[in-house]
């Protein structure tokens, strides 16, 4: 399995590998504007075909308010069935989460889950480290509630020595 | 022309009122704008610019027709006005005409050439049409208005690289970098802009600068993209050849041990590569492999990279861990390995070995195995040797497994696939759903379901089944498939509906997915504009590259390759949408496809009306409102009488982008497209391309003699042409006879000639009998080659169709799809209703 940064051109894989295991879509405009907003947080698992298996579609959260540090969000990450519990998720979290802190100095990784996804769940609350921070009731669209997790990155600013010197840059000139 | 400005020049009361319109569209303050603009025509109903603006806020307020008519006028009434040729090229822009929209802004720049917005917009509509020379200069006007301005550099060398310029692309951003002052730390937008400027000195073959550029601004931590500063860092000592670069790629691998490119990068630093077997490279591996022991890449690689007993043990040890785990992608994991038939041999010896050994170990309670590692391992088995056609022994080997574990999904659908692979699309389907009806939260299990069903040509159960992970608020499923644009879908039904013998309904779907490559071309638009501001700089200039060949990718071709089919088949049979608007089913369909169809149409409406807009609510934005289809059975477009046109407009980017081998069907697509156009030499030259491929391809020959026998209507002129492609005196049966003897009767050619006996006109029962030697002796013929002679019997009416259904139906005994209609049918009950442990659980249909 490969993994690595995800081009422009890995989209379309990206945009059939969301289609087939879950029900939060979104068309192509939607990934280009990640691709070339973030374009060092989203990564790809290719097999040996150099088919997209699996994916993180991640941001930085524009709502944080002035004055916030900035953080990451995970729009979306999925791995076609044949290819789970071999560590992908897993992998693909852990670099976006270090691109996240090294280019945009992100304090915290956010993302939303369903109440009843146990694999992601456990994925993220236990392998990666992620707490819940809040319930967001009939957050999907078939009414069922999110939780709202999040997980410090300051283990990577720490490793990286990239911790700011002054806590709020401004970034939006 | 005589309409002199001085017409235009308004009293200084309405001039203000004037202002004042623009400012109240600029805030889409519509009702207000729309009143003033009545106020100035009252006293001056010629006057051109306040038409024209009165038709933008019309437009705007949803009475699109009425505006657009306005806007014409306008323009009319005052041609030498940059305001009227501005509001007629948005108009345009908005309806996606960006080459008449640049014509009109070319026209506003004429009479105002320093307006900076007219300007910009210009700029986007030359990268989305790729006029690059045109794209420079105005950015050079840009920089040259508005030097200050840090996007206006950045935009001049982009516009440069693009147009293929790229030492004046360094030139310019060199002087934009000597400029710039107190550039904060850690600043994104610089980081990325040195990169694009690293990039240009890579392609320009300076590494050396490259290198130090890079070094001492990731020293400075200017640069904060680490990953891009180690892979540019590797890539650029590698290509300088020092010694260094073995440590860059290793401190790659420290970052990403599962990178394929990071590993293939230190490798040919040592003059290895990922493929080719040899002991050093493997020594090389297996050290990284030690180093990392939790990565997988340098594991699997070591099978790449060794042979014979080495190859062996590591296969053997790799492959138990993974079916002690359980991993079920094992085998497309192994696959590749396959082109190597020794290392096939020794895999299938090694899980045949270890079939046996972990069958005593399961048998026996104390024995040392899980029973679920034979079960993994029976699994492997039936991919190997399904993988090489043997589908019965795949199916005894999951059946074993199944009696096993009747739960797994994985058994169900690869059981499925099995089927599916022998000709039994019912089958098949039956399976994929049982794995779906075990895990029925599992969208992949659904997705993989509602295919199979489609492929068996079960659309109805399809819809059902997949509508259970779409939106609920969508007019179909099918409708918010389509909306979220899924070619995987839209291509499926597409074939499902042909195979039901719904040219027309086949034809929506693969029209679909052209308007989804349209869209994502339009997506590009205002990123041209976007990534400049965000400096986004390499991921702009490779998502244009990206753009540029989308058409390429394999949803376009297939759709646009069906579809042009299906147009030539309406030219050459004109009773076709007669024949199909009179089949009952059909107008249920269609009844249904309508009544949903509006619906829809009706959601949009009211979608658009509650969507929040930035300004007024009745603003209803410059675009055209999609209008509803009133087609949606697709009759129109297929009686539509400019079919061919239709279809060379699809095929038109593939030319573009067709390369090697398995482009001959674009180009015989071509050929027949241009030929009934009367296209001729652009017919000649197609064929010759796809000949030129694969001079012995049954598609190329079946055209050759198509040709042919057109050719005493064609002029003088061209029959050199095609003499070149069919060479030689010899008579079309002789020809058609010896080709088929070249081809010592592969089964693709058998039919080719007897479609071409078809096209000669020969007795029927000549042409039945060319179609039945493809099952006279021991030919091999595949489920598919079949059916596509018996859709052939079926077209030219022979007598002999069902002898011939009847004789496929012996021979390939595991396929139902050549059971008659009345067996199909109960099979196809049996589809939905079964359940995993064969109709013991209760019945789920969705
Ligand atoms: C959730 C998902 C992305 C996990 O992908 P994955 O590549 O299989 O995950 P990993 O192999 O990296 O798993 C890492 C760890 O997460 C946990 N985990 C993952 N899947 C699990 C499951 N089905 N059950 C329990 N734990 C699980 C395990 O602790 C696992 O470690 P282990 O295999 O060593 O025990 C994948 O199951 C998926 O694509 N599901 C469908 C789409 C989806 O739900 N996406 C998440 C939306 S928020």
């Amino acid at each position: 399995m490969n993994i690595r940064l995800a081009r422009p051109d890995d989209l379309a894989g990206m945009q059939a590998c969301n289609l087939q295991n879950l029900p939060e879509n979104y068309t192509m405009r939607y990934y280009l504007y990640h691709a070339m907003t973030w374009p060092g947080l989203s990564f790809v698992a290719e097999d040996q075909k150099g088919r997209i298996v699996g994916y993180i579609l991640a941001k930085i959260d524009e709502e944080a308010k002035e004055g916030e540090a900035p953080h990451g969000h995970v729009t979306s990450i999925s791995v076609l069935r044949s290819y789970r519990r071999l560590g992908i998720a897993k992998k693909l979290m852990l670099q976006s989460q270090e691109a996240m802190a090294a280019i945009y100095k992100a304090s915290f990784v956010s993302l939303h889950v369903r109440k009843s996804n146990r694999a992601a769940l456990s994925l993220y609350r236990d392998t990666l480290g992620f707490t819940v921070k809040d319930i967001e009731k009939g957050y999907y669209a078939d009414g069922e509630d999110a939780y709202a997790m999040e997980l410090s990155l300051a283990r990577f600013m720490i490793d990286t020595g990239t911790i700011p010197r002054r806590p709020t840059l401004e970034m939006n000139r | 022309m005589s309409k002199l400005p001085n017409k235009r020049a308004l009293p200084s009361r309405e001039a203000g009122q004037f202002k004042e319109l623009l400012n109240l569209y600029e805030s889409r303050q519509l009702k207000k704008g729309l009143k003033t603009a009545d106020l100035i025509l009252k006293k001056f109903p010629e006057h051109g610019e306040t038409l024209c603006m009165k038709g933008l806020v019309l437009v705007h307020m949803g009475r699109r027709e009425e505006g657009i008519d306005l806007v014409k006028k306008g323009v009319r009434l005052d041609l030498t006005s940059h305001i009227v040729w501005h509001v007629f090229g948005l108009i345009q822009k908005g309806e996606k005409n960006y080459e008449e929209a640049l014509k009109s802004y070319t026209q506003a720049l004429r009479f105002e050439k320093e307006n900076i917005n007219i300007l910009r917009d210009a700029a986007s509509l030359q990268t989305q049409l790729r006029l690059y020379d045109a794209l420079v200069e105005t950015r050079h006007t840009l920089l040259r208005l508005r030097p200050n301005l840090r996007q206006h550099w950045v935009a001049l060398s982009i516009a440069h690289y693009l147009n293929g310029n790229t030492k004046d692309a360094k030139a310019v951003l060199e002087s934009y970098l000597s400029t710039l002052k107190n550039v904060p730390p850690h600043d994104v937008e610089q980081s990325e802009t040195l990169l694009f400027y690293i990039t240009l000195l890579e392609e320009l073959g300076e590494h050396s600068e490259a290198l130090s550029v890079l070094d001492s601004n990731s020293r400075s931590r200017a640069i904060v993209d680490r990953t891009a500063v180690s892979e540019t860092r590797a890539r650029l000592l590698t290509k300088l050849g020092t010694p260094e670069a073995e440590e860059a790629w290793h401190t790659l691998l420290e970052r990403n041990s599962d990178c394929y490119d990071y590993y293939a990068g230190y490798l040919s630093n040592k003059g290895h590569t990922l493929t080719e077997p040899s002991p050093a490279a493997l020594q090389i591996v297996s050290d990284l492999a030690a180093e990392f022991p939790r990565a997988k890449a340098p594991k699997r690689l070591s099978l790449n990279l060794s042979t014979g007993d080495e190859f062996k043990s590591r296969a053997e040890a790799y492959i138990v861990t993974a079916l002690v785990k359980g991993i079920p992608s094992l085998f497309s994991d192994l696959k590749s390995l396959y082109a190597d038939p020794a290392k096939k041999d020794a895999i299938e010896e090694i899980v045949e070995r270890l079939r046996e050994h972990y069958k005593k170990e399961t048998a026996i309670p104390s024995g040392s195995e899980e029973p679920t590692t034979y079960l993994w391992t029976l699994y492997l088995l039936a991919q190997h040797y399904s993988s090489l056609g043997q589908h019965k022994k795949a199916l005894e080997l999951l059946e074993e497994a199944l009696e096993h574990t009747p739960t797994l999904p994985e058994l169900h659908t690869f059981k499925g696939r099995v089927l599916k692979r022998a000709g039994d699309y019912l089958g098949a389907a039956r399976c994929v759903n049982d794995a779906r009806v075990l895990d029925g939260q599992d969208r992949f299990l659904n997705t993989k379901t509602g295919k199979y069903l489609l492929r068996a040509g079960m659309v109805k159960e399809a819809s059902n089944v997949l509508g259970l992970f779409t939106k609920k608020d969508a007019s179909s499923p099918g409708a918010d498939l389509e909306d979220m644009q899924s070619m995987l879908y839209l291509l499926e039904e597409a074939r499902a509906h042909e195979k039901n013998g719904h040219p027309n309904l086949a034809l929506k779907k693969y029209m679909a997915v052209k308007k989804i490559y349209d869209e994502i071309e339009d997506d590009q638009y205002d990123f041209h504009g976007y990534c400049l501001r965000k400096f986004t700089l390499n991921a702009y200039v490779r998502m244009l590259k990206w753009e540029d060949n989308i058409r390429g990718q394999a949803s376009y071709v297939t759709a646009a390759l069906a579809a042009s089919k299906i147009f030539v088949a309406a030219h050459d049979n004109p009773n076709l949408v007669k024949s199909l608007s009179s089949t009952s089913e059909l107008t249920d369909a269609a009844k249904k496809a309508k009544k949903k169809a509006k619906k829809a149409a009706v959601k949009a409406v009211e979608e658009k009306k509650n969507a929040p807009t930035t300004a007024t609510h009745d603003d209803k934005g410059i675009e055209p409102q999609s209008n509803k289809d009133d087609d949606p059975d697709g009759l129109k477009l297929l009686g539509a009488p400019d079919v061919l046109e239709q279809a060379a407009k699809l095929l038109a980017p593939l030319t573009a982008v067709a390369e090697g081998k398995g482009s001959v069907g674009v180009w015989c697509a071509v050929y027949d497209v241009a030929v009934r156009r009367g296209k001729v030499l652009q017919a000649l030259s197609a064929l010759g391309k796809a000949k030129g491929l694969d001079a012995e391809s049954p598609e190329v020959h079946v055209r050759v003699v198509d040709l042919k026998l057109r050719e005493a209507k064609l002029a003088e002129a061209v029959k050199e042409g095609v003499k070149k492609l069919y060479p030689g005196d010899v008579g079309v049966e002789t020809f058609n006879s010896q080709y088929l003897q070249r081809q010592e009767g592969r089964a693709e050619s058998v039919l080719a000639c007897a479609r071409v006996l078809g096209l000669l006109g020969a007795p029927l029962e000549e042409v039945d009998n060319a179609v039945f030697e493809l099952l006279a002796g021991e030919r091999a013929v595949g489920v598919k080659d079949a059916v596509k002679a018996l859709e052939f019997l079926r077209s030219i009416k022979s007598g002999r169709e069902e002898e011939f259904r009847a004789a496929c139906d012996a021979r390939f005994e595991l396929s139902t799809a050549f059971k008659s209609k009345e067996e199909q049918a109960v099979i196809r009950e049996q589809v939905m209703t079964r359940g995993p442990n064969g109709g013991k659980d209760e019945a789920v249909t969705p």
